[in-house]
C-alpha cells in the first residue's frame, strides 16, 4: 500500500498522470446525498477530466471488506462510517490520502487524517413538531428530553447505543468532556428510564422526518440534513441544537482501488470552498473546507451544525472503533429486556 | 402427494417426489443445468459462508450463539412469531383457499386476483403502505375516530401488532394456494355421495374435506412457518425497532460488527432449524396422505 502511494507521489511529482479510464465507481449513501453529490462534485469532475463518475450505494463496511480481501474492488472512492473509517485504516483496508493531489491546508488540524478523508460534519439533534411545542417550549437538552412531565409526547430515537448513550450520560449530568469512557451502567440505567415513551427506535435516517410529518412521535432525535430538508419542505419542524452528536462523514479510498490515482482527484474536487457550499447548501451538511462557509447563502448557515459546534459535543470514533461491538451487544439485550 | 398441492404454483420447496431410480435418472438430465446453478450459486455460497462459523477450528461461536440467554431470547422471538403468523394465515387461509376452490368461476377469477395480485408487488412497497393504514393518524384510526368507534388511536404499527398484520399478508397467499389445490384435487362424486347419504354440510366438512386438505394444510403452513424464520423487511418497518427476529441480528453481525464467523453461526442453526421444522412437516404429510 505504501509501495503504491509512492508510486502515485512520484506520478505526480512527475506530474505524468496515469491514463483516464472512461469511468470511476464512488460508493456512496444514496438518496438525497447523492443527488447533492452529483450537482457539487460529479457533474464539475465529468467535465473536468471526461471521466464518467458511476455512483452505487450504500456505504458497506462489510462490502469494502470483501472487495479488498478478494482483490476485486469494483469502488475506487467510498463513504465509510466514522468508527469503520478506523477500523478499515486498522485493518489496511484503505489507501493513503495523497496530499499532493487532495489540498486539506484549510482544514481543521483533527480533520486531517493520513488515509480518512473528512467529507461533511453532521449532527444527530432534536427535531420537533411545531404546532406541539409552540413558542420555545420544547426540550432544550437531554435532560428536558428525559422529563416526560414537562415534556409529554411520544419519542423517537435511534436503534444504536451510539448517540443514545452520551444523550443518557448527558441527561444524568455528565458535563461533555466527561463522556468518554462511557459509563455502561450509568448509561443504561438512565435509558430505562426513558424507554417506555419510546414509541419508535429507528433504523433508517429518513424515518425520524417522516415520523414526525405524520405526527407518529412529537420529538424525534435524526441527523440535522434530514430535518433540514423537511422545514425546507415547509414541514412543521424545527431543530434544538444545544448538546448535539457531531459527527464527519468519511471518504476513502479501498486498497486496490482500479483508479485510486482518480479517486484522488474526485477527493480534491470534493474539497473546493465552492463546491461545498453547494453541498451544505443541498442537504445542510457543510465541509471541513473552513472557507466554504463564504460562500453560503444567509438564509441557510442558522441550519449548518457547524454554526453551533460550542453547544455540542464531538462522537468519539476511536472509542467506538475499540468498544462499537461491545456497545452493540449490551444494546440488544437491553432492548430485549422486558421493561 | 404432496407435489402436487401447491396447485399452479411451483413449490418454493423440493418435495419429495418418490420415483424408482431409473425415473430419477431420467428426471435428473433436463434438471442438470438448474443443478449447476444452484450448486455453484447456492450451494457452495452457503456452504462457504457456514465454513466461517468453524474456522478457528472451534465451536465457541456456536456456544455463544446457543448459550447466551440474548441469543436464546431472540431465536424463542423469532420461533414465537413464526408459530403466530403461521396460525393466523391458516385461520384466514383456509377458509379462503376452500371458497375459491368452491364458487362459481367468475368469483374464483377475483378471488384469485385479490390473493396473487399483492404477491406481485413489491414487499417493501407493502410494507410501506401498511404503515399508511395503520399509523396513528393513519387510515383506518382516522376512520374509526371520525365514526366515533374510538376516541384515541389504537396502536397498531411499531409494534408486535404491526409485524403480525405485515407478515400475514405478504405470506397469506403461500397458504391459500396449497389449500385451494388441495380442496380442488378431491373427488366431487366423494361429496355428492356423502350428500346422498343425509350427511349435514358439516359432517362432510369434518370427514372429508377436512382430512383429504390435511396435505394442502401442511404444505401451507409449512412453507409460512419457514418463511416467516428468515423475515426481514416487515419487522425492521413495522416493529418500531422493538421486535428483534434472528434475521436483523445477522444482518448486524455481517454489516456492522463484522464478525463474520458469528453471523455464520447464527445463520447456521437458523437453518438446521429451518430444515428441522420442514422435515417434520413432510413426516406429517407423509402420515396423514395415507389413506
Amino acid at each position: 500500500m505504501i509501495g503504491s502511494a509512492a508510486a502515485l507521489a512520484s506520478r505526480g511529482a512527475l506530474a505524468q498522470e496515469p491514463p483516464k479510464p472512461a469511468s470511476i465507481v464512488v460508493n456512496h449513501s444514496g438518496g438525497a446525498m447523492g443527488s447533492a453529490m452529483r450537482k457539487a462534485f460529479f457533474n464539475g469532475f465529468e467535465k473536468k477530466y471526461g471521466i464518467r463518475v458511476v455512483e452505487t450505494s450504500p456505504a458497506d463496511f462489510g462490502k469494502l471488506r470483501a472487495m479488498v480481501e478478494s482483490g476485486n474492488v469494483e469502488w475506487d472512492v467510498t463513504e465509510i462510517g466514522g468508527q469503520d473509517a478506523i477500523r478499515a485504516t486498522e485493518m489496511k483496508l484503505v489507501e493513503k490520502i495523497d496530499d499532493k493531489i487532495v489540498d486539506r491546508s484549510k482544514y481543521p488540524e483533527k480533520a486531517r487524517s493520513p488515509y480518512v478523508f473528512a467529507s461533511s460534519v453532521y449532527t444527530t439533534i432534536i427535531g420537533y413538531r411545531t404546532d406541539v411545542f409552540k413558542g420555545g417550549t420544547h426540550p432544550k437538552s437531554w435532560a428536558d428530553w428525559w422529563d416526560v412531565k414537562k415534556f409529554p409526547g411520544a419519542r423517537s430515537m435511534r436503534d444504536h447505543p451510539t448517540d443514545n448513550l452520551e444523550f443518557a450520560l448527558l441527561a444524568d449530568g455528565v458535563t461533555p468532556d466527561k463522556i468518554y469512557p462511557i459509563d455502561f451502567d450509568r448509561a443504561f440505567k438512565k435509558l430505562d428510564q426513558i424507554k417506555p415513551h419510546v414509541n419508535v427506535w429507528w433504523a433508517t435516517g429518513q424515518q425520524p422526518a417522516q415520523l414526525l410529518l405524520d405526527k407518529e412521535v412529537v420529538l424525534a432525535t435524526g441527523w440535522n440534513g434530514r430535518f433540514y430538508d423537511l422545514i425546507k419542505k415547509g414541514g412543521p419542524v424545527e431543530i434544538e441544537w444545544n448538546q448535539g452528536a457531531l459527527k464527519q462523514g468519511s471518504f476513502v479510498i479501498p486498497r486496490g482501488a482500479k483508479n485510486a490515482y482518480w479517486g484522488q482527484k474526485m477527493l480534491a474536487e470534493m474539497s473546493v470552498p465552492q463546491q461545498q457550499a453547494i453541498y451544505a447548501t443541498e442537504l445542510g451538511y457543510p465541509g471541513l473546507n473552513l472557507e466554504a462557509l463564504n460562500y453560503v447563502d444567509a438564509k441557510v448557515k442558522p441550519y449548518l451544525p457547524t454554526q453551533y459546534i460550542d453547544k455540542q459535543f464531538w462522537i468519539d470514533d476511536s472509542w467506538y472503533a475499540a468498544n462499537g461491538t461491545k456497545a452493540l451487544e449490551l444494546w440488544n439485550a437491553w432492548k430485549l429486556k422486558k421493561a | 402427494m404432496s407435489s402436487r398441492t401447491a396447485g399452479g404454483l411451483p413449490p418454493p420447496l423440493p418435495s419429495p417426489v418418490r420415483r424408482g431410480r431409473a425415473g430419477w435418472g431420467r428426471a435428473a438430465l433436463p434438471a442438470l443445468p438448474a443443478l449447476v446453478l444452484l450448486f455453484a450459486f447456492f450451494l457452495f455460497p452457503v456452504v462457504r459462508m457456514l465454513g466461517f462459523s468453524i474456522e478457528d477450528g472451534s465451536l465457541d461461536w456456536y456456544a455463544k450463539a446457543l448459550g447466551e440467554e440474548l441469543y436464546l431470547r431472540v431465536f424463542w422471538n423469532t420461533f414465537e412469531i413464526a408459530l403466530l403468523v403461521t396460525v393466523i394465515c391458516l385461520l384466514v387461509g383456509y377458509p379462503l383457499g376452500f371458497l375459491i376452490a368452491t364458487t362459481t368461476p367468475g368469483w374464483a377469477t377475483l378471488g384469485f386476483i385479490f390473493v396473487l395480485l399483492p404477491l406481485w408487488t413489491s414487499v417493501l412497497v407493502r410494507t410501506y403502505a401498511w404503515m399508511v393504514l395503520l399509523g396513528r393518524n393513519g387510515v383506518f384510526n382516522r376512520w374509526l375516530i371520525e365514526a366515533g368507534v374510538i376516541a384515541d388511536p389504537i396502536p397498531m404499527l411499531n409494534n408486535f401488532t404491526g409485524v403480525l398484520i405485515g407478515m400475514v399478508h405478504v405470506l397469506l397467499p403461500y397458504m391459500v394456494l396449497p389449500v385451494y389445490g388441495a380442496v380442488r384435487r378431491l373427488d366431487p362424486a366423494l361429496v355428492a355421495a356423502a350428500e346422498g347419504l343425509g350427511a349435514s354440510s358439516w359432517s362432510i366438512f369434518w370427514r372429508i374435506y377436512l382430512p383429504l386438505t390435511l396435505p394442502g394444510i401442511f404444505a401451507g403452513a409449512t412453507i409460512v412457518f419457514v418463511l416467516s424464520l428468515g423475515f426481514f423487511i416487515t419487522p425492521a418497518l413495522l416493529g418500531g425497532g422493538k421486535v428483534m427476529m434472528l434475521a436483523v441480528l445477522i444482518e448486524q453481525q455481517i454489516h456492522q460488527t463484522l464478525n463474520w464467523p458469528f453471523a455464520a453461526a447464527l445463520s447456521a442453526v437458523l437453518l438446521a432449524l429451518t430444515l428441522g421444522v420442514y422435515s417434520l412437516a413432510q413426516a406429517f404429510t407423509r402420515q396423514e396422505a395415507r389413506p
